[in-house]
């Protein structure tokens, strides 16, 4: 829910049980939000005290496996979720914040954490030009040039030998070199996190916003939006830059505590496709759909590959997993699990069968009893008393800036013939 | 004084095919409901979509309020005062009604100026009000239609134009969309309707304009056209009375 309309529903709360009782305050109703926190305050407490209960170093490097796929994928969600433009080129821009980082630090000499900044703005620059191109086409053909991508940034990256170390890889040195293997993952473990921690806020800030209403009209409708005054072009290409730059970062940040960089998996369309089924899996339109994706997925692919490593089966297993996704969940498990508690937890929701405008007026008017402001009636009436008050103070407010309007309305409600 | 919209002498159509509009005119002024009835084909919606800005006519000109605006693109026009509810349902389906009704908005910056417009459509939509956070596409085709409405009376036009508001509604609906038609008009607002359903549209409005073979053959009040037996002749089925322009390449 954006922010304008939180801040705008709230002087015309006084209508608001008038107009809907069955969506009335009910415990059934606060018991799923109750539910809903306590969902997230368990995974945020599970995700920060696992390096505290984790068996062992690899299954601490496998979470932070898992963590550097979260912020991926919730970087990809801003283009994927905001605008629907799926982007299977998202696995290069996370080689190439990934790359940066290394190179910045191997050739330039520049300090790790320095050297991964750059690496996130220098990623963000690039979408600039890569954005311009590639978002003046949609679908399909949007898809297939994030392809052309990856594949380009992988020629280039294997062939240009001298500068990227090619097909040998590229060592990049760590940023700690004192700590102990398991100390080294726990310290990045909690980067990744903080990254994570601060892509959801953004993601969070822009949904609210008047920008994040202009991306969601895009994905609904493009040209549609466009005629309503959208600038969704530009809108397109800064939420691409955005996703670009936290892509690059988790990139570069991966590059830190791996160590080792090469192209062949840098550069790989696999893992973009890896980003959009988590996406997909958790639910793209909710925040933490593809914090959820990851989890599910990343870890089964660890297992995956722990039990069929030796064979392709780990792919064929993935492989099912996604189709069982898309049969069963195709909004992805959030909305799956919303709707369950929906269903339990929330009154039915009211028919859609018409009532009349004459029949809520009347509703309204018969709810807000002497501040029937609403109703037409009075207009001019500010109507102090009644819950309905500051809903009064407010019409009389607005009444100057529309008063051809208002002047229109005391008779209007009669024009209603019930009779038709 | 001048009117809200005016179409003079318009000739438009599609890519290379035969002229749609063929020298059309008509003007709608400020707190009028001005309808065009005429068969499949006659132009109707495509008149629309010249004052829209959805397409560029011919030749001819569109006047705003006296000012020459031919050739203005869809924004333009909208920020000139001019919106469109296009034909069939047209709301963000997956977005609340919140949502679609605060789109609508998106080219007023000041904030307490969408407030207030929010507030009066609410009020003139009942309905929005009462499924303000419901998702869009949830609702019934003739709540949809009130909010697409609302959406497009947010930027506070001064000309609506209505392609076939009561298409595909059942008649209770339909009632309660003509009804909003009338509160529009009544709050000062020009409308141009186009409508398949001729002689409720008529009921329902100041001026009436039938077309056929892209120009008004007939105009007058509403009233009278209503009880004028060669609206049937025409739109009926019958023959046009005028002799048809040779078809143009």
């Amino acid at each position: 829910m954006p922010s304008v309309s939180d801040s705008l529903t709230r002087p015309a709360d006084p209508a608001a049980p008038v107009a809907s009782p069955a969506a009335a305050p009910d415990g059934r109703q606060r018991l799923g939000r109750l539910l809903s926190g306590a969902a997230l305050l368990a995974l945020a407490v599970a995700v920060l005290s696992f390096p505290a209960w984790a068996p062992n170093p690899y299954v601490l490097s496998a979470g932070v496996v898992v963590l550097n796929y979260a912020v991926l994928s919730t970087s990809w969600n801003f283009v994927g979720g905001f605008t629907g433009y799926i982007s299977l080129g998202h696995g290069a821009l996370a080689g190439l914040g990934g790359y940066a980082t290394g190179l910045l630090v191997v050739r330039a000499g520049l300090p790790s954490f320095v050297a991964l900044a750059v690496a996130g703005l220098l990623v963000a620059a690039f979408a600039v030009p890569v954005g311009y191109a590639a978002l003046r086409v949609r679908g399909a053909s949007f898809v297939i040039v994030s392809i052309a991508l990856v594949l380009i940034l992988l020629l280039v990256f294997q062939s240009w030998a001298s500068v990227t170390g090619g097909s040998r890889g590229l060592v990049v040195p760590r940023p700690f070199p004192d700590l102990l293997r398991p100390e080294h993952h726990r310290v990045f473990y909690y980067l990744f996190a903080v990254l994570l921690g601060v892509a959801l806020l953004v993601w969070w800030l822009i949904d609210r916003s008047r920008f994040g209403l202009g991306l969601k009209a895009i994905r609904e409708d493009e040209d549609k939006a466009e005629s309503l005054g959208t600038p969704t072009f530009g809108y397109k290409l800064v939420v691409f830059v955005v996703s670009a730059g936290f892509t690059g970062l988790a990139g570069g940040l991966y590059a830190l505590w791996f160590g080792d960089l090469d192209p062949v998996f840098q550069f790989s369309i696999l893992t973009g496709a890896y980003l959009v089924l988590m996406a997909l899996l958790g639910g793209v339109r909710h925040l933490f759909g593809p914090v959820v994706g990851a989890l599910v997925v990343g870890v089964a692919l660890e297992y995956f590959k722990v039990e069929f490593g030796d064979t392709q089966l780990h792919l064929v297993a993935t492989g099912v997993l996604l189709a069982l996704v898309v049969l069963f969940m195709p909004d992805g498990v959030l909305p799956a699990l919303g709707g369950l508690r929906d269903r339990y937890l929330r009154p039915a929701q009211a028919s859609i069968r018409e009532v009349t405008a004459a029949e809520l007026w009347a509703r309204r008017a018969a709810e807000s009893g002497s501040t029937s402001t609403v109703t037409g009636p009075a207009p001019t009436d500010p109507a102090g008393s009644g819950p309905a008050a500051s809903g009064g103070v407010e019409r009389a407010t607005a009444d100057p800036d529309a008063p051809e309007h208002v002047a229109a309305e005391p008779g209007a409600p009669t024009t209603e013939p019930e009779a038709r | 004084m001048a009117s809200e919209l005016e179409l003079v002498d318009i000739q438009a159509g599609y890519g290379r095919a035969a002229p749609v509009l063929r020298g059309l005119s008509v003007s709608v002024e400020a707190g009028t409901i001005v309808c065009l009835v005429g068969p499949n084909g006659a132009g109707k919606s495509t008149v629309l979509k010249v004052a829209s800005g959805l397409l560029k006519p011919r030749s001819g000109r569109i006047l705003v309020r006296g000012v020459d605006v031919t050739g203005q693109g869809p924004q333009q026009m909208l920020a000139s005062g001019v919106a469109h509810v296009l034909q069939g349902h047209s709301v963000f389906r997956e977005m609340t009604v919140a949502e679609n009704v605060l789109l609508g908005g998106y080219t007023l910056r000041d904030r307490s100026v969408l407030a207030k417009r929010v507030e009066f459509v609410k009020e003139v939509f009942p309905v929005v009000a009462d499924r303000w956070n419901s998702l869009a596409g949830l609702l019934s085709g003739g709540q949809q239609k009130q909010v697409e409405f609302a959406r497009s009376l947010m930027v506070n036009p001064r000309v609506v134009l209505l392609d076939e508001p009561s298409m595909g509604l059942d008649p209770k609906a339909t009632a309660t969309v003509f009804d909003q038609v009338v509160r529009m008009r009544d709050a000062g607002t020009a409308v141009l309707l186009v409508e398949q359903n001729a002689r409720r549209a008529l009921e329902t409005a100041d001026v009436g304009c039938v077309l056929d073979l892209g120009r008004v053959h007939l105009s007058g009040p509403a009233s009278d056209l209503l009880a004028d037996p060669r609206l049937g002749e025409l739109y009926l089925g019958g023959r046009p009375t005028v002799p048809q322009p040779p078809a143009r390449r």
